[in-house]
């Protein structure tokens, strides 16, 4: 096209009037949805010098089209999302968690449940590029997170292909399809942040990956233990509806501060509310087979360990460790929230922004590591 | 188009898509008969991709006779059959049939 360009030139043809590139990108059908910012050659520059310069550098390939994510493509869709260069390492660590095979980024583009990837964000970069990790994390109103967000789902959409209804097949999607990052409340949590937990230091910064749907919120106004307060989140997670019950995996809590404070002030750690939200988080196996209504279930779905008899008791992941907790949100507010996962057929990941492994992380991989 | 390019207006656009990388593939020989075959059957573990299976293989055995009926599951409906069950696959049977089914 520039040469087109240049021979109108040369024939004296006058340029055109410039375009609206909004309305341009719209028409290519290469946006979410929501207007772009168009790219300049200084603004994908600049972006790609932030991602370590060399353009062409193949990052990753995107599924279900297999796209070549390089350098330069993915700092345009960076461009596109509104992000600035400073949130370069972020997007950059989390793409390349979401393309790693644990995660089955296929999937999960293609799949007709509602999951996508959420991004809970860790350590210094949080502070750095302005995160929100309190008020309203999961809403509108902070740049770093909604745009990070939104630039992996161009990359989704742009370069891995799921468009909804030709390789997306989501029956009904959700609003975190258009961006869904937060980052996790480590001043105002009791406990050491999540990728301590799983063994960086906190001077590491870490983007954790999981799909799931969006949260649903945890009420509980009136407990002053954690019994109290945890019982209302197994009473949200204890039900038949969502894929961990008939697909196992691993799912994600977000607990409010001011009920982590409530928990943590009788000395529970953040190990023993996963432990006690496994425990008592459960279906019977007469619910999850609907009574034998349609005949008899035996669910190859779930671990080969459950018993499949009438009054059994069935959790909805394989263990305390498939509950990956978070604290954040907004100081004030006893609330909490569930987010329940895709299932067994995604293993979240976790990778640290300078692409490190945590001591002992055997199962990591170039850098991501399978929880 | 490149991945840069200039509109008539002179206004530089970008593509954000990605190249992809493909190489062509042709199918395997069809076989010219069901009579006597291997016939592989491939269960995703989907839930309901079995029954589907189970009807289609009871109808193979008797309109066709299969040779041999070998049959294989795959550990997640979601993720790709890995490799090595691909290969044995190909090599124990004559033709493969597979199911999906919500």
């Amino acid at each position: 096209m520039k040469q087109d360009h240049e021979r109108d030139t040369a024939a004296g043809a006058a340029p055109s009037d410039p375009v609206d590139l909004v309305e341009w990108y719209f028409e290519q059908g290469w946006t979410d949805g929501l207007p772009v910012v168009p790219p300049t050659p200084d603004s994908v520059a600049a972006m790609v010098a932030a991602l370590g310069g060399d353009a062409d550098r193949l990052e990753a390939r995107v599924p279900p089209r297999w796209g070549n994510l390089t350098r330069e493509v993915l700092a345009i869709n960076m461009v596109m999302a509104g992000c600035k260069p400073a949130y370069a390492p972020v997007v950059h660590a989390a793409i390349l968690a979401l393309c790693s095979s644990h995660f089955n980024l296929h999937g999960i583009q293609a799949t007709t449940h509602m999951a996508a990837p959420l991004l809970v964000v860790n350590g210094p970069v949080r502070g750095e590029i302005g995160m929100n990790a309190g008020a309203n994390v999961f809403g509108s109103g902070n740049r770093a997170n909604a745009t990070i967000g939104r630039a992996i789902r161009l990359i989704l959409l742009n370069v891995g292909g799921a468009w909804p209804g030709d390789l997306d097949k989501s029956t009904l999607g959700h609003p975190g399809k258009y961006t869904f990052c937060i980052a996790e409340n480590e001043e105002a949590s009791p406990w050491a942040p999540y990728h301590v937990e799983q063994g960086y230091r906190p001077e590491d910064s870490a983007v954790f990956c999981i799909a799931t749907e969006g949260p649903h919120s945890v009420t509980n106004h009136v407990a002053d233990d954690p019994q109290g307060v945890l019982d209302s989140l197994v009473s949200a997670m204890s039900t038949i509806a969502h894929n961990n019950a008939v697909s196992s995996g691993s799912c994600a809590v977000v607990i409010g501060p001011e009920h982590a404070t409530t928990i943590a002030g009788r000395g529970w750690t953040r190990g023993d509310v996963r432990r006690y939200l496994w425990a008592h988080t459960t279906n019977t196996f007469d619910d999850i087979s609907f009574g034998g209504r349609y005949g008899k279930i035996y669910n190859r779905n779930l671990p080969k360990w459950y018993r499949r008899e009438p009054g059994a008791r069935i959790p909805i992941v394989p263990s305390p460790d498939d509950i990956h907790l978070f604290v954040a949100g907004g100081e004030a507010g006893r609330f909490s929230a569930f987010l329940p996962g895709w299932g067994h057929m995604t293993s979240p990941v976790l990778r640290a922004i300078d692409g490190s492994a945590p001591a002992g992380g055997e199962r990591c991989v170039d850098g991501t590591c399978e929880l | 188009m490149s991945i840069q390019s200039t509109l008539p207006s002179g206004q530089i656009v970008f593509d954000p898509r990605g190249s992809v990388t493909a190489a062509t593939v042709t199918l395997a020989p069809r076989v010219g008969s069901l009579d006597g075959v291997r016939l592989g059957v491939l269960d995703n573990s989907k839930w309901n991709a079995s029954r589907l299976l189970r009807r289609a293989v009871a109808l193979l055995e008797s309109d066709v006779a299969p040779s041999a009926i070998n049959r294989y599951t795959k550990d997640s409906f979601s993720r790709v059959a890995p490799a090595d069950l691909l290969d044995r696959i190909a090599a124990e049977n004559d033709v493969v049939i597979t199911a999906i089914g919500d």
